[in-house]
């Protein structure tokens, strides 16, 4: 039987997280809003408006192309993009053909092994053949037989990313998602939620049998709005390919749509019968000059990049991956990682777990974001050192972390203040272990005897009546100078 | 004392600054002028006489205000009574660019250039008649009737901004606000007997103009003479940030008053432009207006643009491509006319078979054929190829020489249905107009004689790019040597009988 590999390739679109439209000056987010309150004369194509480049925009899609290494192009160009709609105002859509803002590029994706322990099997390089600016059209909705069109998404920014040929399966294009997806909110160019439409994905599916080089007709899937949606869409439509290749039907040039909620594929046109979109170059806009100057100004501010932080955190601070690679989801995570761990002198690891542990679960908890909370590096760092040290025992630094978030106190007040340290004061302890001794003369006896593993078991009862305050060196100490 | 409606913008405005006149008289009689002449003329598509005496007042108080404290300054046009071609939107007006689609659309904002105006004070008599989105010659597409040319009537006046040439030249104003893509100030002004600036693609905002050929289209004026026209070119003229193609050249300094000395000024006789099929009094007037200018010390020569001859077939790829694109928002969608049907297509088909005329039909199927896939290459894109080489015949000229003469037209102005059945014929109309706009550098039109039927010559200056003020200088020394811009149609003779 023929082994067959399928050839993959994602067209995404990222809504910039700019404050204002890319040609005008309506606000960009409208998530919250009333249907048509953030318009314009320009968003809506009334006669006579001329767009303004919103040079934000242009900015962070800079952002993004130095992250994916493409090339930012010098001079680049507006085009008009021809097709009626109704939510498409001007009847044109404003956005980059042939000269966009950037090109080439790549990702190096590291894609786990099938244990699910995030240990990475192998690396897949993904090519980035174009990205461009363009304005987003408006929000059309069939109610009633009614056709109700919403134009505050109406020149919203959009990047469009195109990928090469080059992912193999739904797997890694489920990956390259989520890479994008955490790219973006570390950049912060996007919020890269795909159920709020943020980030849009399409996705170029063929498969030939394995060996060969050249590419069969390809098949666009589009309408996919989840990562696992696009994970799912790509593996029936490999499946169908191979079952229909294999029963001697050829696959054709389809566009295809995904229903999200039966779980299928539905054939919405044959690319023969496909738009021309008419491009020409948009005569309102002057060329897109990018110089030096400001390419060094704008990627200057590019913090270090998801992958590279979570490869170094393997390499600095000897993490195992899986953890570099959950303490690198988001950046402020990693931030706080890294101000704790260079606070602390002791193993990078033990930070690490009880972020992991401990704070990341609380978060879960409570709903809330890293920076959200009270708890600052310096204080997990001040716990741990408390746990360390024995003035605290473990349980009391974990519920210290919630303590912090209640009583908006740092650690080192709340356990001073709570009375939480272990029972250092001399003669409280030597009353105790004075009491131990009394209430068990078998067990003093055989120590006597010539038992002296019993010292731990004595220590214990000492912890059991103050209530795991007491220091058990301490207690040890005052236990052999009472039986000696 | 003159008529006050015989009053030049500059007569005008310094009577209004002495306290002489008021603008409310000014403006009465600019309406009263209107009322009479209008149903023979036909200058207007909407007429704005409340607005204008609000304005005439507004601008009384200011004045007023201005004499007693000196501090307060006094723009030369505050209380000029104007009209603004169709095209340009005025908020809370009727804007219609002279199309039935856009029969019931108010304007909810006001176009740059006419906000530049309306600061400085103007007084806005009413929106003029086009042919339909600016397309034509004659005003004969326009959707709302076309209109008459005042030296007479059965002629047309020349368009697009013919309703703005036949009001400035049947005294309804002193001033016109239009547009020239292709020649639709020039042209009119030609045949009108005004003076009319085309400027620099970029040097008056385009916003708020209804996009006709966007690479083109560029907002200008009509006057009676040169000194007028700066006055508005002056107040219309800057960078606007609603325009990125708009452009902050400094104007110069300019004063048209003083005595103006052409000694030295070369001027380029561009020989594709003197050819057969032109009318020989038109080809007279100019030769003589130039050797007028040589008389007077300027230095005549020919000189060559041999693309010429390719400017009308790239004219007509790139104006109706932009064209097409940009009258695609008349969709019925958001404003305007919208054909009630159930389906979209069939709504978009009805409203747009409905709403636009034969002439922007044909320049939309035109302009989507040459954009098609397929098409592209041989069509726009090797338009745009060509429209390089006009820029650089051009760059070239303006390295011998520095202002280029030339007719405006081939004729004088047309009868009524002339051209109407030949569109090619009345795509020849522009052939000396729209090289200036391929090559988005500025252009004078002003009279330089009449024909035997008393209808006007104009002549032609270009100059290179953020010229006008040359330009203008230039006209200015001919006007201050001849009497042709002062001659007036008889307009007792269209007077209504109410």
């Amino acid at each position: 039987m023929t082994q067959y590999e399928s050839i993959i390739g994602l067209e995404t679109h990222i809504q910039l997280n700019t404050q204002s439209k890319i040609f005008c000056s309506c606000k960009a987010d409208s998530w919250l809003d009333a249907p048509n309150s953030n318009i314009c004369p320009v968003c809506t194509g009334l006669p006579g408006v001329l767009p303004v480049l919103n040079r934000k925009a242009v900015e962070k899609a800079m952002l993004l192309a130095s992250a994916m290494q493409a090339e930012i192009q010098p001079v680049s160009f507006f085009d008009r993009k021809n097709y009626f709609y109704p939510d498409l105002p001007k009847g044109y859509q404003i956005s980059q053909y042939d000269m966009p803002l950037a090109r080439g590029g790549f990702i190096d994706l590291p894609i786990p092994d099938s244990t699910g322990q995030n240990t990475t099997s192998y690396t897949r390089r993904i090519g980035i053949t174009k990205l461009h600016l363009e304005e987003d059209a408006g929000k059309t909705k069939n109610i009633g037989g009614e056709r109700q069109i919403d134009f505050n998404r109406c020149g919203v920014p959009l990047v469009e990313m195109v990928t090469g040929p080059d992912l193999r399966t739904a797997e890694e294009a489920a990956h390259y998602l989520f890479r994008l997806r955490q790219l973006l909110r570390w950049i912060d160019i996007s919020e890269g939620d795909m159920e709020k439409g943020h980030l849009r994905c399409d996705a170029n599916v063929s498969i030939r049998p394995v060996g060969v080089d050249y590419l069969n007709p390809k098949t666009e899937i589009k309408n996919v709005n989840s990562i696992d949606a696009v994970r799912d869409a790509i593996s029936k439509e490999i499946e169908r390919q191979i079952r229909e290749t294999e029963a001697g039907q050829k696959i054709e040039a389809w566009t295809l749509e995904w229903d999200e909620d039966r779980g299928i594929l539905k054939k919405m046109r044959s690319k023969e019968t496909e738009a021309d979109y008419r491009y020409f170059r948009e005569p309102d806009l002057l060329a897109l000059r990018i110089d030096d100057a400001w390419q060094n100004e704008v990627v200057s501010i590019q913090p270090e990049l998801p992958l590279q932080r979570r490869q170094r955190f393997m390499n600095a601070y000897q993490l195992p991956e899986y953890d570099a690679d959950i303490l690198t989801s988001e950046k402020k995570l990693s931030d706080f990682f890294e101000t704790a761990t260079k606070a602390y002198p002791g193993d990078s690891k033990k930070i690490s777990n009880w972020i992991m542990n401990d704070l990341l679960r609380i978060l879960k908890d409570r709903n809330m974001q890293i920076d959200q909370m009270q708890l600052q590096p310096a204080d997990l760092v001040e716990i741990i050192t408390m746990v360390e040290n024995g003035l605290i025992n473990t349980s009391t630094g974990k519920s210290l972390i919630e303590k912090v978030e209640d009583s908006h106190q740092r650690p080192s007040e709340i356990v001073r203040s709570e009375n939480l340290t272990r029972v250092s004061d001399e003669s409280a302890i030597i009353s105790a272990c004075k009491e131990v001794l009394a209430e068990n003369p078998t067990e003093v006896a055989s120590y006597k005897a010539g038992k002296p593993t019993l010292m731990g078991w004595f220590v214990g009862q000492v912890m059991r009546k103050t209530k795991g305050k007491t220091d058990p060196e301490k207690a040890k100490e005052i236990f052999e100078t009472l039986l000696h | 004392m003159k008529e006050l409606t015989d009053l030049t913008t500059r007569e005008a405005s310094s009577l209004l600054q002495r306290g002489v006149i008021s603008s409310m008289e000014l403006t009465k009689a600019s309406l009263e002028i209107i009322e009479r002449l209008e149903p023979s003329i036909h200058a207007f598509i909407t007429l704005t006489t409340e607005l204008a005496l609000k304005q005439a007042r507004a601008a009384d108080l200011r004045l007023k205000q201005a004499r007693q404290d000196k501090s307060i300054p006094l723009p030369p046009l505050l209380g000029i009574p104007i009209v603004v071609k169709d095209v340009l939107c005025l908020k809370g007006i009727r804007c219609t660019a002279g199309s039935r689609i856009l029969d019931n659309f108010t304007a909810p904002y006001t176009a740059s250039a006419v906000q530049q105006l309306l600061d400085a004070g103007v007084v806005i008599l009413g929106k003029t008649n086009t042919d339909e989105f600016a397309m034509g010659s004659s005003t004969e597409n326009s959707g709302f009737g076309a209109t008459k040319n005042p030296w007479d009537i059965n002629r047309v006046p020349g368009g697009s901004s013919g309703g703005s040439a036949a009001a400035v030249c049947a005294r309804y104003a002193s001033l016109g606000l239009g547009s020239d893509t292709g020649g639709s100030i020039r042209q009119p002004a030609s045949f009108c007997g005004l003076t009319g600036l085309k400027v620099t693609y970029g040097r008056i905002s385009r916003y708020g103009l209804i996009a006709y050929g966007s690479s083109l289209d560029t907002v200008g004026a009509l006057a009676r003479n040169a000194d007028d026209l700066f006055l508005a070119f002056k107040g219309m003229a800057g960078y606007d940030p609603m325009d990125a193609t708009s452009s902050a050249e400094p104007l110069g300094d300019l004063n048209l008053n003083e005595q103006i000395d052409i000694k030295g000024l070369r001027i380029g006789i561009p020989k594709e432009y003197f050819i057969a099929g032109v009318q020989a009094e038109v080809n007279q007037a100019v030769r003589a207006a130039i050797t007028l200018l040589e008389s007077q010390g300027a230095v005549v020569n020919e000189v060559s643009l041999p693309h010429t001859a390719e400017a009308l077939p790239v004219y007509y790829l790139i104006a109706p491509a932009e064209a097409s694109a940009n009258l695609a928002r008349f969709d019925g969608v958001r404003f305007g006319l919208r054909a009630t049907q159930t389906s979209m297509i069939e709504m978009y088909k009805q409203t747009r078979g409905h709403g636009f005329g034969s002439e922007v039909k044909r320049r939309i199927m035109l302009g989507t054929y040459a954009l098609s896939a397929g098409y592209y290459d041989a069509y726009y894109g090797q338009a745009q190829k060509v429209r390089t080489l006009i820029k650089r015949d051009f760059d070239a000229a303006f390295q011998a020489v520095d202002v280029i003469a030339a007719p405006v037209a081939p004729s004088t102005a047309f009868l009524f249905g002339e051209h109407t059945n030949d569109p090619l014929a009345m795509y020849l109309e522009d052939v000396f107009t729209l090289p200036a706009n391929l090559a988005g550098i500025p252009g004078l039109a002003f009279p330089t004689g009449f024909d035997q039927n008393n209808l006007p010559i104009g002549m032609q200056l270009m100059g290179a790019p953020y010229s006008e003020g040359l330009l203008l200088k230039t006209c200015h020394a001919y006007q201050q040597m001849t009497e042709h811009h002062l001659k007036k149609p008889a307009l007792s003779t269209l007077l209504s009988t109410r």
